[in-house]
């Protein structure tokens, strides 16, 4: 018995099978070769000496093999009932994180990246916290620029700040608590639901979400600032080309103060209807941390400085989706939150 | 703000940049442009002076100042020298001021001409927005314009007695102001007063009867610096807000004030061929003093993160009109006296920033050690739980943080804490609670998707007390299925020994239960009752839970270790049991519990049954019992003698019967 002659017995096989027009010539051409050829060619082993036993006998198995995988599939091919594939799946209820829960991971992953830590506020603050620690003089016009909610209370004049109860109109009341509770350097950022008592529209909501930013250290700076805003924007929105520019602005709790303003992602800085045919659009507001709110954080502001940043989450989430209208967020309507 | 182009212009000798090329600038440097807008042969620029900057820019004066300093064109203003008359102005008026003002000054013109102002004054009064009445009016409106400072023009000759009088209004006092509207006014509003009575509310608004008319020759122009909280309050008040009172709120140097009033009389002496009368009257009770700012050169780089030179930071100062002493890297310096919001060595580095340029400034990423931040276990808390319920097929809704009265009806709610004011009454209350956002959003989502699941996580309030709660809804569902789902998810977060326990009454839920582990509350859970669906529209059954997020807080946590999967098999043997329809299912196990031993591994429903056959008030309940050993595999024998233990104890209460 020589290896050749397996090899002969091997393309015999395959040539009849394919010659075979019906499954049952196909089943009968298997038998016969498994049962008389094959079993012919085991029986011969015997005689054959241990070395040359060893090699015949795998090649005789490996057609064993062949001839059983293509009986196999013969069956298979014969018994299988027919599967429509373009039907649809079965429906499936999943559920869904709300966009806004999506949009601040996203942006908590990345500062979390700038070893920013995530710190949390009450919503209900007092004036000390969101007013006064926050350099907004008392009657300073600035206090009017927000229109605050406030809970209501018997003899709110004769109240001190610290007993007077708001809405936080701003996640920065965190700043202080957070300054107080912990020594510099310092790194947070505070994603968080604030309250403004404005008639509501398709751009303005009673409550909304905003992600305020902290940065205390020695040594930080403007350029500093410019390179963790730059990094942000580029990473959220995924594009390298992403600028930023700072315009002077006014806030009681920086100085200097600044409003950032980014390409518009929309038009890549061409000039479109989202950022009014300027390129850019406004999304931060943001300055260096006032000494004086330095000192209510109990920090020295001699030796320590910073920047602070913040921005609507709302807003950021309606410029990624291209959301026209703010109050489809806080809507509970599933056709629009089982989109995210 | 609206500013004219064409008045700015006339500061500067060279041609401004276009005023598209100027907007850029101002926008970059100074403040926002909302507008521009061509207005004949002007244009019309309307920028967004912030507070801060109000008392000096709310002034074509300041904003060309600002326009100079930035680019660097030299511009001029015009230098008044009113020359006194000869008569002693005590003559015809004395000033007496009794609070509420800084400065008042006063200057007696007679012998004017009413008629209309010329064209060039006209033009700019309309180009920034306001209507040219006759000369001597709009002269003043002209000089607040250019100076910020507003001005007022009374008819001498119809002010009673010799004396203007500054001081607070009586108590329901009724004045008719100029448009001819009568108000009244109470002790907290500044008026203007002659001998008789209040004859203009102070800053705000002029009264009718000592108005300038055609026949008007004798004036006395009035130019004060009242206190800005109180015009504020004032104008709040009588919800009167005007070009005068927006610039007063803001307060103005009282420098200013002195000077628009000279420049103002200069003009109506010379345009309405009047004669200034006697001397000026000032009455001057408050003097500013600009702050000496001490810092050195580091100061500024180290906070900017920019390379300056000293020399750049003196001409940027100078070119702000600052007072700039230096000595090499070390600066003393005084504000300009209209820059009242210059104060500290901080806002001395802003107006080094803006003028230099942001744009010139490099990013540079921190150079600060960076360590990985630390989680709390209440953000942890929300994440997770966010997790769970995203994979129990829950949809996550965010709703406001108020309720209003009707939902607080509807749900029985008392003692709300309400809040002052809101802009609509539908955020009367604070929310006290997820759940009636959560019923709501079925109820807007019904009429598109039979079964929805919903889940919010939340700040509520009891009172002025705020706690993050999570709750969750589901509707075309029961309590049954939901308690399946919410069972999970405590085992999710590791929460032991959870326990529910029927409770008899509950202001909105029908079939409810409380959820405790280890015994305590944790929150609550149940079906909406039929009158509340009724009330809010909704059809399908509403299965809703919350639950405590501060109390899970405490007692949920990570999966510690690992169990050993058992090398033995696991028995299991079935049970049927023919109990009182009333019987809780909990009773049963608790007292298989107590003889089964460590061999029982697990006990599970299969079916409740209370069908005809069955003998009255009864129901049959069937489970499969569990057993496993953890180091042998048990025999038929030991299992038997368990079974048998468990069918003894459960026969031992007289009205339970094992069937067979």
């Amino acid at each position: 018995m020589k290896e050749e002659k397996i090899d002969l017995l091997k393309q015999r096989f395959l040539k009849e099978i394919e010659e075979a027009d019906t499954p049952k010539k196909k089943r009968e051409i298997s038998k016969k070769y498994l049962e008389k050829e094959l079993s012919l060619v085991f029986q011969s082993l015997k005689t054959l000496s241990s070395k040359r036993k060893s090699k015949v006998g795998k090649k005789a198995n490996e057609l064993k093999q062949l001839i059983l995988e293509n009986t196999e599939k013969e069956e298979v091919k014969e018994n299988k009932q027919w599967t429509d594939v373009t039907l649809p799946g079965d429906k499936i209820k999943a559920g869904n994180l709300h966009p806004l829960t999506e949009i601040q991971k996203k942006c908590v992953d990345i500062f979390a990246g700038m070893g920013f830590a995530v710190a949390e506020g009450p919503e209900l603050e007092n004036e000390w916290y969101n007013f006064d620690a926050l350099n907004f003089k008392e009657d300073h016009p600035a206090r009017e620029m927000q229109d605050t909610l406030f809970i209501k209370q018997k003899n709110r004049e004769s109240l001190s700040s610290e007993e007077k109860l708001l809405m936080r109109t701003h996640t920065s009341p965190v700043q202080i608590r957070y300054m107080l509770e912990n020594k510099p350097p310092l790194r947070i950022i505070v994603p968080g639901r604030v309250f403004r008592n404005e008639a509501t529209d398709s751009s303005h909501e009673i409550n909304f979400y905003q992600i305020e930013g902290l940065m205390i250290g020695e040594d930080i700076s403007v350029a500093n600032f410019k390179a963790v805003m730059e990094t942000f924007f580029r990473r959220f929105f995924k594009k390298d080309d992403i600028g930023i520019r700072l315009r002077p602005s006014f806030f009681p709790f920086t100085e200097p103060s600044f409003e950032v303003d980014m390409t518009c992602s929309s038009c890549n800085g061409k000039g479109c209807s989202l950022c009014k045919k300027t390129g850019w659009i406004e999304i931060v507001g943001a300055g260096m941390v006032h000494p004086n709110v330095l000192k209510s954080g109990g920090i020295d502001s001699n030796k320590f400085k910073g920047f602070a940043f913040g921005m609507g989450l709302d807003r950021i989430a309606m410029i990624r989706y291209k959301i026209d209208d703010i109050r489809l967020f806080y809507s509970g309507d599933v056709r629009f939150l089982s989109q995210f | 703000m609206l500013f004219s182009y064409n008045f700015l212009q006339s500061f500067f000798k060279e041609k401004l940049p276009t005023p598209e090329k100027l907007a850029n600038i101002l926008v970059m440097h100074f403040f926002e442009v909302e507008n521009i807008e061509k207005k004949g042969k002007d244009f019309c620029i309307d920028i967004d002076v912030l507070p801060s900057r109000a008392q000096d820019c709310f002034s074509h004066i300041g904003v060309a100042r600002e326009i100079s300093a930035i680019t660097g064109l030299k511009c001029d203003f015009p230098e008044t020298k009113n020359k006194d008359g000869k008569e002693d102005v005590s003559e015809f008026v004395a000033v007496e001021v009794n609070g509420g003002c800084r400065r008042y000054v006063l200057r007696v013109i007679k012998d004017v001409n009413i008629g209309p102002s010329p064209k060039f004054i006209q033009d700019r009064l309309t180009s920034c927005g306001i209507k040219p009445i006759n000369n001597v009016v709009d002269i003043t409106n002209y000089v607040m314009l250019e100076t910020g400072q507003p001005l007022h023009a009374f008819d001498g000759e119809k002010i009673e007695g010799n004396k203007i009088i500054v001081r607070y209004a009586k108590n329901r006092e009724k004045m008719v102001t100029l448009e001819g509207k009568r108000r009244e006014l109470d002790e907290s509003i500044l008026v203007i007063s002659d001998e008789v009575s209040s004859v203009g509310i102070a800053g705000i608004k002029g009264g009718a009867v000592p108005e300038i008319d055609e026949n008007t020759k004798l004036i006395f122009l009035e130019g004060a610096n009242f206190d800005p909280l109180t015009i504020r309050r004032g104008s709040r008040k009588l919800g009167l807000r005007t070009d005068a009172s927006i610039r007063f709120e803001h307060g103005i140097s009282v420098k200013t004030t002195k000077l628009a009033v000279e420049r103002a009389a200069s003009m109506i002496e010379s345009i309405t061929k009047g004669k200034i009368t006697g001397e000026a009257i000032d009455v001057e009770l408050d003097k500013e003093d600009n702050p000496v700012i001490d810092f050195i050169l580091d100061d500024i780089t180290n906070l900017l993160g920019v390379d300056i030179s000293a020399t750049q930071v003196e001409k940027i100062l100078k070119s702000l009109s600052f007072n700039v002493e230096r000595k090499g890297e070390n600066f003393k310096v005084i504000p300009a006296y209209f820059r009242r919001d210059i104060n500290i060595k901080e806002d001395i580095i802003e107006e080094i920033g803006r003028v230099y340029g942001y744009e010139n400034i490099s990013s540079k990423m921190p150079s600060e050690e960076i360590y990985p931040s630390k989680e709390s276990k209440s953000l942890w808390l929300s994440k997770v739980c966010r997790k769970e319920m995203r994979a129990l097929g829950f949809v996550e809704s965010y709703n406001y943080s108020f309720i209003d009265e009707n939902t607080a009806q509807i749900f029985n709610y008392k003692n709300l804490q309400e809040m002052e004011k809101p802009v609509s009454l539908e955020y009367k209350y604070l929310r006290p609670s997820l759940i009636p956002g959560l019923v709501k959003n079925i109820a807007i989502n019904e009429k598109i998707i039979e079964d929805v699941s919903l889940f919010e996580i939340g700040k509520i309030f009891s009172g002025i007390e705020e706690k993050k709660s999570i709750a969750g809804v589901c509707s075309s569902c029961n309590f049954l299925k939901l308690k399946g789902k919410v069972n999970l998810f405590l085992q999710r977060l590791f929460v032991e020994k959870i326990s529910y326990h029927q409770i008899k009454e509950n202001a909105f839920l029908d079939v409810v239960a409380e959820i405790r582990s280890k015994g305590e509350s944790i929150g609550l859970m149940g079906e909406v009752s039929a009158k509340i669906k009724r009330d809010m529209g909704i059809k399908n059954n509403v299965v809703v839970f919350e639950i405590d997020m501060g109390k899970l807080e405490s007692l949920s946590k990570e999966r510690e270790l690992y169990h050993p999967i058992s090398k033995f098999p696991t028995a299991q043997r079935d049970l049927s049991l023919l109990v009182p329809e009333k019987t809780e299912y909990k009773e049963i196990k608790n007292n298989i519990n107590k003889v089964s031993g460590k061999l029982l591994k697990d006990i599970e429903l299969f079916d409740v049954y209370n069908g005809k056959e069955l003998p009255k008030n009864k129901k049959s309940i069937a489970f499969r019992l569990f057993f496993r050993a953890d180091n042998r595999t048990l025999s038929s024998q030991e299992i038997s003698d368990l079974q048998n233990k468990i069918i003894e104890a459960l026969e031992k209460i007289p009205e339970w019967k094992v069937r067979k």
